[in-house]
């Protein structure tokens, strides 16, 4: 069945697409499994096959020598495909480059044109919900992901049905709005804030990459746990009286390392 | 138009097989041509309700393997003229269904002028229920007033939403409603069950009835009939007012509030 308007069976155009960046910071394939295994905990499949563009602008020290093969193996057994480098000390170009790895940016730019540019011309595409699960709470990230819009507002991911037990829903770069709640055991994640019209009564995790100004909101207030910035609060004994099944937001307090959650009603009642 | 019509829960036991005869024989009364398909492949019951089991030649793997045409496999049920049952096969294990074989099988009901086709899902959310539920139009969804039944409704309304050939292409949802069975208002009364205000308000989804629980449902059962035939049966009643509903028709609940025996009634018996 061939393409009867075109007949092309290939063609190449110019795309600008958004992909994620990995500041690597160190190049020992071991320390790096260690930190991804603490930022990841037991969620190996949080990328699901996602892009990646290896940064090595922050690298720290100056390593003679890099072995690809462990590092590369290492991101794709968390389901993160790296597909090139920027930024990476010249010596290093022809490893990269035996690894399959395109050299991206300026350094990169006379070995080979760069085929994904890194940061999105146009507006972000709106994530699709995509299942996944929840970072755990992070240390220092060491591949830290970078939100896909560039300059441009991040996207607000709107579900307009029910979500159920069992489903996940993760608003990647921006916030999320429920528009008829969410049901116990299921699972909400967003990189911003989490507004729920109707019940809040599964998962809530909130500015999932460290945003610690991102809250949550219900007008129905009932989660099994909810989460910001890694701060997590569960409700084993019950939910407070006074927000308990009524509109509420959640917050985080204090400052630096001292950060608390706080859960208050909202005040909308005449 | 065929439309097909999943009867399905997630959990077990709460009532899925006793629903799917009694809606597709009350689909039959009403005098649509009906069939009633049993995936519950490996634990077959759907013939047992229906009293057809010895009359079991063919069944939905054979039509799907083509070792039978569905004409063969359809049996004609002893209650209603146009109501036929396709019963599960006892012997094979699930993954004998494949999605192009139910698909045909579908296909073949439609051009065999079927108004509705009823699937009886079976218990869980793997291959069986996911196969039940695919093709669906509409999804009956049963929950007994308990928490771990609505749970499982939850999760498998999840499942109708990702899974189902509308969601995947894109078209109007699966128009779902909910069906509470094994309902005891004087349990409610007390406060040792969910009422079905609870219910639905945990599952948000539209009512379509409420069945009363009754010793009636196992004599029916047992004796091969499916419930809504019963006489002067709440259920049957109950049964046959979730049929107009289905139908469009507006049906006051009924059955669903407790009223203490009056002193005459509880001295003197009788019914």
């Amino acid at each position: 069945m061939a393409d009867a308007s075109q007949g092309k069976l290939i063609e190449f155009k110019g795309a600008s697409l958004a992909v994620m960046t990995a500041y690597v910071r160190e190049t020992d394939a071991v320390r790096l499994a260690d930190a991804m295994h603490m930022m990841m905990g037991g969620m190996p499949d949080f990328f699901a096959g996602e892009p990646v563009v290896l940064d090595f602008s922050q690298l720290t020290g100056a390593p003679d020598w890099v072995d690809w093969t462990a590092i590369t193996s290492l991101l794709r057994r968390y389901q993160v495909q790296p597909i090139g480098v920027r930024h990476l000390p010249g010596h290093l170009h022809e490893g990269a480059r035996r690894a399959n790895l395109a050299l991206l940016g300026q350094e990169g730019m006379s070995a080979e044109r760069p085929v994904v540019t890194p940061q999105p011309a146009a507006p972000a595409p709106q994530p699709e919900p995509v299942a996944a699960p929840a970072p755990a709470p992070a240390p220092e990230p060491v591949a830290e992901a970078q939100p896909t819009a560039g300059s441009s507002v991040a996207p607000t991911l709107i579900v307009e049905r029910p979500l159920r037990s069992g489903q996940q829903v993760y608003a990647k770069g921006g916030d999320l709005v429920l528009l008829a709640g969410m049901s116990p055991g299921s699972e909400v994640i967003a990189d911003g804030s989490i507004h729920v019209y109707g019940p809040l009564r599964g998962r809530a995790l909130a500015g999932a990459r460290g945003d610690t100004s991102a809250r949550i909101f219900s007008t129905n207030f009932g989660p099994e746990l909810v989460s910001i910035a890694g701060v997590y609060r569960t409700f084993e004994r019950g939910i407070q009286q006074n927000v308990a099944g009524r509109a509420a937001q959640v917050r985080l307090i204090g400052s630096d390392n001292q950060h608390t959650l706080e859960i208050t009603p909202l005040q909308n009642d005449h | 138009m065929t439309r097909v019509i999943v009867i399905t829960s997630g959990k077990g036991g709460v009532g899925k097989t006793t629903t799917s005869a009694s809606i597709s024989s009350g689909l039959a009364l009403r005098g649509f041509k009906t069939a009633v398909i049993d995936f519950d492949v490996g634990l077959r019951n759907l013939d047992l309700i229906m009293g057809c089991e010895r009359r079991v030649v063919y069944d939905l793997v054979n039509v799907i393997n083509g070792e039978a045409n569905l004409s063969q496999a359809l049996i004609k049920d002893k209650h209603c003229d146009n109501l036929f049952i396709l019963p599960a096969s006892q012997t094979r294990d699930k993954d004998a269904l494949t999605e192009e074989g139910v698909e045909k099988v579908l296909k073949d009901l439609s051009h065999q002028g079927f108004d509705y086709v009823v699937c009886d899902s079976p218990a869980g959310i793997e291959r069986g229920a996911v196969m039940a539920l695919t093709f669906a139009d509409e999804a009956i969804v049963v929950s007994n007033p308990e928490v771990s039944s609505v749970r499982d409704s939850d999760r498998i309304l999840g499942i109708l939403q990702s899974k189902s050939r509308r969601a995947i292409e894109g078209r109007e949802p699966v128009k779902e409603h909910l069906l509470i069975t094994r309902y005891a208002a004087k349990r409610v009364e007390e406060g040792e069950m969910l009422s079905y205000k609870d219910v639905q308000e945990l599952l948000r989804v539209p009512l379509i009835g409420v069945i009363p629980e009754s010793d009636d449902v196992l004599q029916a059962s047992n004796q091969g009939t499916p419930a809504i035939h019963l006489k002067d049966s709440d259920v049957a009643f109950a049964y046959q007012d979730v049929v107009a509903r289905f139908l469009g028709e507006d049906r006051p609940l009924r059955f669903v509030s407790y009223e203490k025996p009056g002193i005459l009634k509880r001295l003197f018996g009788g019914k």
